[in-house]
């Protein structure tokens, strides 16, 4: 018998049959079929016995048994890959479907303004301050160099409880009582709060509205320490290349006293309609602390100097964001505060 | 203040000067100029008169006109009622541009050609509030002696005037005074100021007469008795003027009386000297009485308002506004003049009281000028002299109390220059005071005493001289620098930052914070007093009931917030706010309020049904953990006996005693109330003074067990009248070896008989120095069961 050819037909059968088939139940069968103790091919070897050159039926067979071998496990393998792509289509999701849900709550704007001021400050090496919205008199006008005839204490202006307690009007009262607390000692400090005044509310008044009170007080601050300070604040605040300028002002509580205009972030000067054309935006009051409320707080103005500044939250946002109606914050309309997502801006 | 750029100018030379730069200047130096205005506004005006004028043949009350202008003739269309033959007319030509901006073009009027048009005043842009009806439904008529082909015609109307609108501040107020304005022009532009000064003019000497105040707000008082003045229309020039200045005129007395104000910001009253009921004006503050001011209204004297009087009658509401039985009328003759300093508060304070106040009262509440008096008179007089004239003029009789000594403030260079950070030469700092009209005394070369102008009454001291400088100079000249201090630490408040903490987790559990108002209604006012329990703080001068009261809690205001929402189809609202609240006797605390409504935080796209006590107890349980608040200090008691909160479905949570929060669902009785339809909503309000201000267990490292913890589960049927709180803090007393009661079913209905809930709880055992043996969980699980049966009657299942 002439068992090579007898390999060749047996071989050729196999990789004929294996190679007309994809499917993996037929390969498995194939595989049984040949390789397995009864297949086609171990049965092969019962022959061994009948020939004279064994090495050369083993090398035959083992090479037969090889080339079969790996050409199923080929087929399988693709089979598999096949299988298993199918499957993946299967599987496939609508990757458009909006996601599980793990938003995040979103802010009134007037509160990304605070801790965005207070961040800056705290940065620059200032403390936090707090002090009553329900105030005295004394401490709201008195100790501020507003003494009891003052125009700004007319009753339309504060909202008054009796006649020694008010709302406060601005944040200037945390002046007096910060100085009052520190007992001449150097200040370093921002105050943000809710402040009141005896305003109809319409698109640019409201009778409630929030400053950041602003107070430094040392021996040697000028005007010009305020300046580069309110510049720092506003390249912060707005963009890197914001420029301040001052215009003289008057307030009771500071002298010399200026009204703070920054050059438009949004035309940087050019002007547009933010800045009215003009280039430049008021943004806030500031000045050096008048000599007599350092006096009344107990700080010698021959030794002690220091400057003050009040910056409008909702003036502020309101300018950032172009809100053009101050009611909208105290709105709360939720379409109008999930505009405001972003958690940091540029 | 209005005030007139060709009044000004007679004073100070600013031909050369626009009006744009004049009011920049001003603006930077503390005088804002809000808006520059001019008198009138045309171009291509010509003077023409009417040649003829004729009835149009297609129209009933138009009139074509053939008009000389001097260079030619024009025919124009015009519907005046009163145009006519041989009249002097402004004549406005083909391409002229009005002060509205309309342009007038050579067009047909039913069928007839129009070159040009026959003006009015107002079409020009003077406001018709000056002009008599007549003129305003009409064209101007111009004088016989008018010019044909004058094509200045705004200028030989005097409408060719500039108009500075300054926004004065309080400091400035000696800029109500024309002459005042002149002065700080001249100082910024470094011209010479002149002011004319008259001598005093009397003809006879009048010893009857009394002049005194008994008023502390009355200091000063001068008064002239003018006899034989001719009342009757003011010059042109002066109604010019005052136009511009936004008065009106109404006879020559009245007029030099305001005009004299305008200049010196002296207010200036007259009396008719024959209708005082005596020969005296006496000022006082004791009246109380009625009384008739020149608007023909009665008013209310009380103490304490001023008053000018007459045998005990008043006669003038002082500084405000006279009175109708003294009034001056055309038939006037003799008449008094009252040059007085009246208090700016007691002023302000009779104003304000009574609604009432004019250019007067605004001057005298602002402050004035307490050392010009008599050349104030001197000027009235002069001008009562030029422009009616009269027979006889006393002496002026005086009351003054006044110390009119000048004002010397001390100061040096380098206290300027510390105080601004600049470096000013002393020569820089005298010339810009000189400049101001400062008169400056050297000590050496530092130091100077300053002497103020008398009508600077807002120079007090030292540091207002350091604004003069730089105001006058520029805030360019101020060194951009850093404050140089002791370094500090930038910290955030203990209150804030703990704030924060809580804002932050809020948002980051997706609710979103809100902002609403600390006044409230009384209604809002009244309700979800849980925390807070002392008495409300009332506004005593609110502007309105919707803002009459302090709030004691946030939740209403939060609950208003949700119904906005609800209201504008906003669904599934999460919203909190933190802020301060405020009740009598001084009590401030923060509060923190929670308002969740509609549907869960999908965290999936399967609906997980409403939001319920447990989501805003989820919040709550957050909190209280970030700040390692020990369960055991905390009680859930149940919010009985409440209108608000739905009684089965409300807890108020107590903190070592003290009431830490209220939440819940709200009362269906209530949801109406807030738009709510159906479904309820969850809430919270909590005392957050009192989180931040108790003490709170620090984070330290406990040793954990080397050996294995063992779950042993425990599933039974428990009556309700038992809380999940009662039964767990039961079982952990059982053993120190028992580390965590964990619940993981809860199940009621279907199998449980009603007032019955089934619970699984899993039960952590462990033990630091071994490993449990089967005998030690045996005598657990004993111990537990026991305590289950004995203590809460369970019924274990499977």
């Amino acid at each position: 018998m002439d068992y090579k050819l007898e390999f060749d037909n047996l071989k050729s059968k196999a990789l004929e049959e294996i190679s007309k088939t994809d499917d993996l139940k037929a390969l498995d069968e194939l595989k049984n079929k040949y390789l397995a103790k009864k297949g086609e091919i171990s049965l092969m070897m019962n022959h061994i016995r009948e020939v004279e050159d064994k090495k050369a039926f083993g090398e035959l067979y083992n090479l037969t048994r090889k080339e079969v071998e790996s050409f199923l496990n080929e087929k399988i393998k693709k089979g598999e890959e096949k299988k298993l792509n199918e499957e993946l289509v299967k599987e496939r999701i609508d990757i458009t479907l909006p996601g599980n849900n793990f938003e995040r709550g979103v802010a009134n704007p007037f509160f990304k303004t605070i801790n965005e001021i207070e961040d800056i400050f705290v940065g620059m090496g200032y403390s936090i301050a707090t002090g009553p919205e329900v105030d005295y008199d004394k401490y709201v006008f008195e100790l501020l160099n507003i003494p009891h005839d003052h125009p700004a204490r007319d009753m339309q202006d504060t909202l008054y409880i009796d006649n020694n307690l008010l709302l406060r009007s601005h944040t200037s009262s945390v002046q007096a009582h910060v100085m009052e607390n520190a007992k001449g000692k150097p200040i370093k400090i921002i105050c943000p709060g809710k402040t009141y005044r005896r305003d109809d509310d319409d698109m640019t008044h409201s009778h409630q509205f929030a400053q950041v009170e602003g107070l430094v007080i040392d021996k040697n601050i000028n005007l010009g320490n305020l300046k580069a300070t309110l510049e720092l604040f506003a390249q912060k605040m707005f963009s890197k290349d914001t420029k301040v300028r001052f215009r003289s002002s008057f307030f009771p509580f500071t002298e010399p006293s200026v009204e703070v205009d920054i050059s438009c972030f949004n035309c940087k000067g050019k002007g547009c309609s933010i800045c009215k054309g003009s280039g430049w935006i008021e943004i806030l009051g500031a000045g050096m602390v008048h000599p007599n409320v350092l006096k009344m707080s107990g700080y010698d103005p021959e030794v002690y100097s220091g400057f003050a500044f009040g910056i409008g939250i909702e003036r502020v946002t309101m300018l950032k964001y172009g809100i053009n109606d101050i009611r909208r914050f105290y709105q709360n309309d939720l379409r109008f505060i999930k505009e405001f997502k972003k958690v940091k801006e540029d | 203040m209005l005030v007139s750029l060709k009044e000004v100018g007679k004073y100070v030379d600013i031909s050369d000067l626009k009006a744009e730069d004049i009011a920049s200047r001003l603006t930077f130096s503390g005088i804002e100029v809000e808006e520059i205005k001019r008198s009138a506004y045309a171009t291509d005006l010509v003077i023409g008169e009417v040649l003829t004028c004729e009835n149009h043949p297609n129209s009933d009350h138009l009139h074509i006109c053939r008009i000389d202008i001097g260079t030619e003739i024009l025919d124009i269309v015009c519907g005046a009622p009163n145009v006519r033959k041989g009249l002097k007319v402004i004549v406005a030509k083909v391409g002229c541009k009005l002060s509205n901006d309309k342009v007038i073009n050579r067009g047909e009027i039913r069928g007839v050609t129009s070159n040009g048009m026959l003006c009015a005043l107002n079409e020009l842009g003077v406001d018709p509030k000056y002009l008599r009806k007549e003129q305003i439904e009409g064209i101007e008529e111009l004088p016989n002696d008018a010019k044909v082909g004058e094509t200045r015609v705004l200028e030989y109307l005097g409408l060719d005037d500039t108009i500075l609108d300054l926004s004065l501040l309080a400091n400035r107020s000696d800029c109500y005074a024309i002459y005042n304005v002149a002065r700080e022009i001249g100082a910024l532009f470094n011209r010479e100021v002149k002011i004319p000064v008259f001598d005093e003019i009397k003809t006879y000497q009048d010893n009857e007469f009394k002049i005194s105040s008994l008023a502390s707000g009355c200091p000063a008082f001068y008064g002239k008795i003018i006899k034989g003045v001719h009342i009757k229309e003011s010059p042109k020039w002066l109604k010019d003027v005052l136009r511009s200045e936004g008065i009106r005129s109404i006879d020559n007395i009245v007029d030099i009386g305001n005009y004299v104000m305008l200049l010196t910001g002296q207010p200036i009253h007259c009396y008719d000297y024959d209708k005082l009921l005596k020969k005296e004006l006496i000022v006082k503050d004791n009246l109380n009485e009625k009384f008739v001011a020149l608007d023909e209204k009665e008013y209310e004297i009380k103490p304490g308002d001023l008053v000018v009087t007459s045998d005990n009658k008043t006669m003038c509401l002082a500084g405000i506004m006279g009175g109708e039985k003294s009034e001056i009328t055309s038939e006037s003759k003799n008449i008094v003049v009252e040059v007085a300093n009246f208090n700016f508060a007691s002023i302000r304070k009779t104003s304000n009281r009574l609604g009432l106040s004019s250019d007067s009262s605004l001057r005298f509440s602002k402050g004035i000028n307490k050392d010009q008096a008599q050349d104030v008179i001197n000027l009235i007089t002069h001008f009562i002299k030029e422009l009616s004239d009269f027979d006889e003029c006393s002496q002026t009789i005086i009351y003054d109390t006044l110390d009119h000594s000048n004002k010397v403030v001390d100061c040096s260079v380098s206290y300027i220059n510390k105080r601004l950070g600049s470096s000013f030469s002393y020569n820089e700092i005298v010339d810009v005071l000189t400049s101001l009209h400062f008169e400056i005394e050297n000590i050496d070369n530092d130091n100077f005493k300053a002497v103020v102008p008398n009508y600077r009454i807002d120079i007090d001291g030292k540091a207002d001289l350091s604004e003069e400088v730089i105001r006058y100079k520029g805030f360019d000249y101020i060194r951009n620098e850093l404050p140089v201090m002791e370094t500090t630490v930038g910290s955030e408040s203990l209150l804030r930052s703990k704030e924060r903490l809580i804002e932050s987790y809020l948002l980051d559990n997706g609710v979103d914070e809100v902002l609403s108002y600390t006044l409230i209604n009384k209604k809002d006012a009244e309700q979800f007093n849980y925390i807070n329990k002392n008495d409300g703080i009332e506004i005593f001068n609110p502007l309105t009931e919707d803002h009459k009261y302090i709030r004691r809690n946030i939740l209403s205001s939060v609950l208003r917030v949700m119904e906005y929402n609800i209201n504008h189809k906003n669904n599934n609202v999460s919203i909190f706010e933190i802020s301060n609240v405020y009740s009598k006797g001084d009590k401030e605390e923060v509060h923190l309020a929670i308002v969740l409504e509609g549907d869960k935080f999908k965290q999936d796209k399967i609906n997980l049904g409403s939001k319920t006590y447990f989501d805003i107890k989820g919040l709550l349980e957050g909190i209280l953990k970030m700040f390692n608040i020990d369960n055991n200090r905390l009680k859930f008691l149940p919010l009985n006996d409440n209108q608000e909160f739905h009684p089965g479905r409300s807890a108020k949570v107590m903190l070592d005693g003290k009431v830490l929060a209220v939440l819940g669902e709200i009362h269906p009785l209530k949801r109406s109330e807030f738009s709510l339809k159906k479904e309820a909503c969850v809430m919270l309000e909590m005392n957050l003074s009192l989180l931040f201000n108790t003490r709170s267990a620090n984070n330290k490292f406990v040793e954990l067990s080397k050996y294995p913890s063992v779950n042993r589960d425990f599933a039974f049927i428990v009556s309700e009248e038992y809380s999940f709180q009662m039964i767990k803090q039961e079982v952990k007393k059982i053993s120190s070896l028992l580390k965590d009661v964990h619940l993981f079913d809860i199940y009621k209905g279907e199998h449980i008989k009603e007032g019955y809930v089934s619970l699984a709880l899993s039960l952590t055992y462990e033990k630091m120095d071994g490993t449990l043996k089967e005998e030690e969980i045996a005598a657990l699980d004993n111990k537990v069961k026991e305590t289950l049966i004995n203590k809460f009657k369970v019924e274990f299942r499977g």
